[in-house]
This record gives structure tokens, sequence and C-alpha cells, in this order.
């Protein structure tokens, strides 16, 4: 039965459907996942993995996206008004592209044609037209030889667009994951209200470590319309990525946005993909990460959440093929009212692959910071070694943290080592701290520094690493006497 | 310099001192010795100001301060220093952020602005020298992954550095082959002067042929059952506790 709120999403979504652009999404798609929603509806609190999520407010959100081109209020149409220096830093090595309001922006962005890599936006049309001829085949940046830029970029968009119907994720899906694809369901709003994205495709045995930033912008507030950031990533035999996906708000910062990321890592391959969440203080911010690896594939994911006033991120990872390694590192820090809810699943379907899931998480003020971390592994999974530790603390009496590991395990042959703390500093850390004189309001902070710096540190982007530090310091209340360490 | 009086303490509710005295002086040293669970740690932790460490009767008087007064930061910059038995690792704040911040601590409390860098790097090195400690140390997480003996030497190196008037080392020595007893004594002797006090408590005697005490003080049943000069440690190696536990009861 269809909730109130998937049929307002259905109507606002009949209201914008002609005017979305069906290369990013064909219409099928688009009805069927709407069609999906009307019957699932979305999550509620009742709903055993979304029950930590803020869903709230939902109620007061307008789905759809700013009008493309209009250039009235804010949304893309304001995107002049934005500035390189409005963005966090660039990160040297890293070529940056920008999307506002989930339409690229190219005037924001600095695309480097590499051999092996194309990067495209989803979108065609006068946007990434006017990219092509601004930037010369900026929206598609390729190596010759390799998928055609500026000019045939329209037909590759349309290309690669209808081949994702087809996604990797979706076709993965078999009978019996019903709850993973209700998990999902988030993405399905994305498919309905997508306007653009980018897609990221490395040939085989391309090696690029130093490669691809993403910088999604909102700018727009949540009752005039939302933002949908969406990135389709491929990843053939053999290649090596380095990708680093942000997230920030400019403006009021009062957004919605529901990502959608799409990752398929082929034999072999490898990705280092780093996320930072920094939206804005009154952002409502949703997330679906869905990642299929093959034989040998190794995914390196770091998750960092910092800002909204309300996150949630859902990560799905198949290992779906023999000895695929996935390690997946969350950091999440809530203050004032804040929830950061993070819910990351991770299933074995092929023998002898190897997962390790951290997570460290702090939570102060009257924050909820929560982190759900299951492991899957399903029957012909044999060899699976997998672990799991996950830290939460609490930094104040109003503050709450929920730390839960789940483990369904359907095979014998297994090795899982899971651990799930939540609790308060140390106390022996903290008197050890005192009596060398440290203040009992340093020693705190210091520690809960420490605390997160166990992910923190694993972040091998020098420069991503000290901007992320700056901001969590800054979160921290503790600019100046936590600079230091930085 | 310090002066306990009829001190009693209580962990989780179990008694531990019961009425220990004791004074010491300016520029002494003495050793606190005695059987296991007699209150040694507790006497270090208690002037520590270690949470948990209830203070059920007696005073501490340190340079003239109420010292059981003092939160433990305070203490630390009245110049009290503790030496800990098991330091504590912590993995994310590194060695020389530690040293640092808890110099300018103490240089803050006396009015001081804060240390200048490189004169700081200087005079890190100079003392990590004379632990036999290797600079790769500095940018790693306070006592993470060192041996037993790499933590006992970081502690004094952090006494070196903060040079306090009152040094209580738990139990330096435990832990340590002989070479790094050499070490960490010869680091304890450097800061022997006229104006520090040490207090060390210990099991052992062979600490004592390392570092002389002036006093040796043996405790049974949290207090003090008889005090004497370093011959008294020769003559515990000897013959035990148990004449003194036997002379107690």
């Amino acid at each position: 039965m269809a909730s109130a709120l998937a049929t307002r999403i259905a109507a606002e979504h009949a209201a914008a459907a002609a005017s979305l652009p069906t290369e990013v999404v064909s219409r099928e798609r688009r009805r069927s996942a709407i069609e999906t929603l009307a019957t699932e509806g979305l999550p509620t609190s009742r709903d055993e993995n979304w029950k930590y999520a803020n869903l709230r407010p939902l109620e007061k959100v307008r789905f759809a996206p700013p009008a493309i081109g209009v250039p009235a209020g804010p949304g893309p149409g304001a995107q002049p008004s934005l500035k390189v220096a409005d963005l966090p830093a660039g990160i040297e090595g890293y070529a940056r592209y920008t999307f506002v309001d989930g339409v690229f922006a190219p005037a924001l962005s600095t695309p480097v044609p590499r051999a092996g890599i194309a990067v495209t936006t989803l979108r065609a049309g006068p946007v990434a037209e006017a990219a092509g001829s601004r930037s010369g085949g900026a929206a598609a940046a390729s190596a010759p030889g390799s998928r055609a830029p500026s000019s045939a970029g329209t037909d590759a968009a349309h290309a690669s667009a209808s081949a994702r119907a087809g996604s990797p994720v979706l076709s993965s899906i078999r009978p019996g994951d019903a709850q993973r694809l209700k998990d999902a369901r988030f993405a399905l709003l994305n498919d309905a209200f997508a306007t653009d994205g980018a897609s990221i495709r490395v040939s085989a045995g391309t090696d690029c470590p130093t490669c691809i930033e993403l910088v999604f912008v909102a700018t727009v507030e949540s009752q005039t319309a939302s933002s949908y950031p969406r990135v389709e990533l491929h990843i053939e035999q053999d290649a090596r990525l380095g990708l680093i996906e942000r997230h920030v708000s400019i403006g009021s910062g009062a957004n919605f946005v529901n990502a959608s990321v799409k990752v398929d890592i082929g034999r072999g391959a490898t990705v280092n993909h780093y996320r930072v969440q920094e939206s804005g203080a009154k952002a409502v911010w949703f997330d679906t990460l869905s990642a299929v690896l093959a034989q040998d594939a190794s995914y390196k994911l770091h998750g960092v959440n910092v800002g909204g006033l309300s996150s949630r991120s859902t990560i799905n990872v198949l290992l779906a093929g023999e000895r695929a390694d996935a390690a997946v590192s969350v950091a999440s820090l809530g203050d004032r009212q804040q929830i950061q809810d993070a819910f990351v699943r991770v299933e074995h379907l092929a023998p002898r692959a190897k997962s390790v899931q951290t997570f460290r998480g702090i939570s102060a003020g009257r924050a909820r910071v929560a982190f759900n971390g299951m492991i899957v592994v399903r029957e012909g999974a044999q060899g699976t070694d997998s672990q799991q530790s996950l830290r939460g603390l609490l930094a104040g009496p109003e503050a709450e943290i929920d730390v839960r590991p789940q483990l369904q395990i359907d095979t014998d042959d297994v090795r899982c080592a899971h651990g799930a703390t939540a609790g308060k500093l140390d106390e022996d850390m903290l008197f050890y701290l005192l009596s060398r004189g440290i203040d009992a309001a340093t020693a705190q902070r210091l520690l809960k520094w420490a605390f997160l710096e166990d992910v923190v540190a694993r972040i091998e982007v020098p420069e991503l690493r000290r901007q992320i530090e700056r901001s969590l310091a800054g979160q921290m209340q503790e600019a100046a006497e936590l600079q230091e360490l930085l | 310099m310090l002066k306990i009086d009829n001190l009693h303490v209580s962990v989780d509710g179990k008694k531990i001192l019961n009425g220990l005295s004791l004074e010491v002086n300016k520029g002494a040293v003495h050793a606190i010795m005695g059987p296991n669970g007699s209150g040694k740690s507790t006497l270090a932790y208690a002037l520590a100001g270690r949470p948990g460490y209830e203070i059920t009767g007696g005073k501490v008087i340190f340079e003239g301060k109420d010292l059981l007064a003092m939160a433990p930061e305070e203490r630390a910059h009245e110049g009290m220093f503790l030496g800990f038995q098991y330091p504590v690792e912590i993995p994310g704040v590194n060695n020389v952020y530690l040293l640092k911040a808890a110099v300018n601590a103490a240089r803050k409390h006396r009015g001081l602005p804060e240390v200048d860098a490189f004169e700081f790097l200087t005079l890190v090195r100079e003392k990590m020298k004379v632990m036999h400690m290797e600079e790769s140390f500095l940018s790693r997480g306070v006592n993470e992954g060192f041996s037993g003996g790499e933590k006992k030497r970081n502690e004094i190196l952090q006494m070196l550095m903060l040079e306090p008037r009152l040094a209580i080392l738990d139990e330096t020595d435990s832990g340590l082959d002989i070479d790094a007893l050499k070490v960490v004594a010869n680091g304890v002797n450097t800061l022997r002067s006229p104006e520090r006090s040490i207090v060390l408590v210990t099991h052992y005697q062979r600490l004592l042929d390392y570092i002389v005490p002036d006093f040796v003080h043996v405790l049974v049943r949290g207090r003090i059952a008889r005090s004497g000069d370093k011959t008294l440690a020769l003559e515990l190696e000897r013959r035990g506790y148990d004449w003194i536990i036997e002379e107690a009861a």
C-alpha cells in the first residue's frame, strides 16, 4: 500500500517527468522506480535496519530537482555565482569534476585527460554541451583511442546510459535478496529524479592511483527542490583507481541530498575510494552505495561523516568473485543535534574472499551516532575471512551511540572476528594525560581526536587527510589546540 | 617537600592504606618496599590523584600546600610526577605532542611562554640520548606497541623533560633486563639534586644498587612497618619480608 509520502513522491515525479533527462535514467526505469516505491514505500523507523535513521525530515522535502537551465533562484541557474574559491581546496594530482545540485558544473571543474580513463557526464543537453565547447571536451575527458570526447560526447553518454539500465549491481540482485533491495530504496528515489551524474570507466590495465575527485555541491533548499548526486564507476580488469568523492553545501545548508553510487570492480582491479560528507549544518543527506567485486578485486572504502543535520549512508558490498578483498572504514562525528547513521552490509558470495569493517564514531552534545555493520556469508563462500572492529565513543551525557554488529553465516568454513564496543573515554588514558599536567578539557579532546585518528590515519592522500583533520578539529571545537597536531 | 600524615585510602570500599605517615625532605631519595598487596602502588596513585582512590582520612602537604585538595593536573603543575608501573598506550596521540603539551602546561602554570619549537626538539633529542631511545619514537603513538622496557624508558624521558620537584616512580624496574635497568637508573640519577626528591616504589633491592636511596621503608598492610637506611634493603634481600610482617602483627 502506498504511503502518503510515496503518493506525494509519485505526484511530484509525474509533474516533473517530462523535464527529467532520459539519457541519465531511462523513462522506463524512472517509472519502475516510482512503482516500486509506491508498493514498498520508503523505509520507516519500524524497519530493522532503519531505526536509527531520521526519516521525519522527508515529510517536508520537495523531491523534484531544480528545473535544469532555469536561471532563477538557487540551484543550477545560480551556478555562475559560485566560485572555485567557495569549494574545498583541490587535491594535487586529482582531476576535479564538480556537480552543483546534481548537475555538472564545468566552470568549477578542472578535468585532466588521462589515458584509459573516460569520465563522462550522464546528461547530454545544453549544460553538458556548453561544457564541451567551453573547456574543450571537459565533461568527457578521455584519451585518444578510448571513448570519444566532446562532439561525440552526447552519443557516448547515451550509449553508456542505456548500457547501465542493466547495471551490474541490479542484475546481480538475486531472488532472495529482497532485504538488500529494500535497504536500497533511496537509490530508487535517485533513479526517479536524477538530473545528471558522473560515469567513470577505467579500461583494463590502466593504473591511476591519484586520479579523480568528484565534488557534489548542494545549494538549493529542501523546501524548494532536492539534489541527486549520481556516480557510476566501472573498473575493468587489473586497473587501479584512486577516487575522492565529497559532498558539501553552499548557502544556508538546508538541503535534501540523495546520492546513489554504483561501483563495479573487475577481475584483479583495485579501487581506493575516499568519501567525505561535510554537508551544511541543516542538510538532510541520504546515500546509497552498492559495490560489486569480481575475482581478486580489491576495494578500499574510507567514509568520513562530519556534516549534515541528519545523515544516513547505506553501503552494500558484494564479494562476488573468489579472493575479492573489501575494506570499509567509516568515521562519524556527531555533535549538537546531528544524526549520523551508517549501515554497511558486506556480503560474501564467493570462496576465500576477505573483508574488514572498521568503524569509529563519536557522539557529543545531543547527537545520535549509529553504525550497523552486517556480514553475510552465503552458502558456498567457504574460506571466508571477515573482520569487524566497531567502536563508538559517548562524549556527552545527552548523546547517544549505537554500534551494532550483525553476522549471518550460511557456510561452515569461515573465519569471522568481530568486536564492537560503545562507551565513554578510557579512564586510564585520561588519568595518564592529567598526571602529565594536561588539563581535563584538553585531555578529553585529545582522546576523542586519537579515537578517530585510528580511521583517519588510513587515508593515504596527505592533503585530503589534512583537510579532513582540519574539518574534524573544527567540528570538535578544538581548532586552536589541535591545529598543532596537524 | 612532602608530608604524609596518617593517610587512609580505600579502593572499591576496601581499605588499603591504614594510617600511613611519611616525611620526604628536599633532595632525599626514599625507597618504599613491601610484599605484594601491601599498598605501595596505592600510595603512588593516591598521591597522584587517581580517581577511585578514596581518601578516607589523613592529610598530605606538598610544598606547603594541601595536596589532596588538588586535581591530578594541578599536582603535576606543582611539580609532582608519577612514573607509572604500567604506562598507558594512547594510539593516535603522538609522543612528541604529549611531551610538548605537558611541558607547555607546566610552563603556563609558571607564567612562562610556550616553549620554542626548535629548542624543544633539541632538548628532547638530548634527553632521548640519555635514555638510549631512537628518533622514530617521537612520531609514534604514546607507548603504542612499545615493549615493557621502552615504556619505562619513555616514563623517565617524560620525567627528564618535566623536571619535577618530586618524582614518584612506581615499580619502574619491573620488566626490565639488566641493561635497560642501568639506562633507567642512569636517567633517574641525572635528575638527582638537592632541590629534588624521589620516591621509588619497588619490590626488589636490585634497583637500589643503581639508585642508592637515603631511606628505605617497608610497607605492611597499608602502613610503614619499618624504616632504615640502604642496609635495610639488603637485609630484606637476605631475609625476605616475613620477619617484618610478623613483627608488625
